[in-house]
């Protein structure tokens, strides 16, 4: 059987965050402070991960444990963000799982505005995007392009 | 940065607001209320610069705010933004729906 090298840890990081609206701003100074992308990569992963981090918390609240583990990491060469969590049954996270990769976006006049282009930008910054609803556990994970 | 900046000012008749932070989904309400108000009353120019963050919540507003001007007959652009705020248009995959502009005095 083939080994696998192992993997560089210092290529990966992870944050757990609260399912709270403060997290967002958590996870922005998570994303400013991966060291091992380049500065276009982490602004990818920071503006996809703020929408999937932001969907998480509006649809898939309240979360069992309540937290949300969110992981950065260089895996083949390419940028991988991945969520971890566990919705609570009954919870729109379903919904908000059929919703990829993306509806077309719509002019909201209750709140005076576009929406619905925050699964649009995450298929276009990530190269694939994948969601997983498990029994255990919840996954959600975006694959980038690697300028490396 | 985790707050979000706006000041605004006057320069050659027009209001131009100076952003500087993320623009995210949780901070963008302050962000609409003045980009609309502005518009509004005239010309306007968003200095996005030092933005650190542009979320669909903000694209959204910039998207209404581009409408509203059209309607009002005003002027308006964006002005130099930062590089995540440019990628953030550009993922929308209609970047050049955005009126970009590098400086105060291409307007």
């Amino acid at each position: 059987m083939e080994s696998r090298p192992p993997r560089r840890r210092e290529e990966e990081a992870t944050i757990r965050l609260a399912a709270v609206p403060e997290s967002v701003s958590a996870f922005e100074s998570f994303a400013d402070g991966l060291a091992f992308l380049s500065p276009r990569e982490r602004a990818r992963l920071k503006l996809a991960g703020d929408e999937i981090l932001d969907n998480i918390i509006r649809h898939s609240s309240p979360l069992e444990r309540r937290r949300i583990a969110v992981r950065a990491a260089r895996r083949g060469g390419r940028p991988h963000l991945l969520f971890f969590f566990r919705s609570s049954p009954g919870t729109a996270f379903a919904d908000f799982a059929q919703g990829f990769p993306g509806s077309a976006p719509l002019f909201d006049p209750a709140r005076r505005r576009w929406r619905g282009m925050g699964l649009l930008m995450c298929r276009n910054l990530s190269q694939a995007l994948s969601v997983r609803h498990g029994s255990m556990m919840d996954r959600i994970i975006l694959a980038f392009i690697g300028e490396d | 940065m985790t707050q979000l900046e706006i000041s605004v000012h006057t320069e050659h008749h027009r209001l131009v607001l100076d952003v500087i932070g993320p623009i995210n989904s949780y901070t963008f309400t302050d962000f609409q209320e003045k980009i609309y108000k502005a518009i509004a009353q005239s010309d306007t120019a968003v200095v996005m610069e030092h933005v650190t963050a542009l979320s669909s919540a903000g694209i959204g507003v910039l998207m209404t705010a581009i409408e509203d001007a059209e309607a009002s007959g005003h002027g308006f652009a964006i002005v130099n933004p930062s590089e995540i705020a440019r990628l953030a248009m550009e993922s929308t995959g209609f970047g050049d729906r955005f009126p970009i502009v590098q400086s105060l005095k291409q307007i």
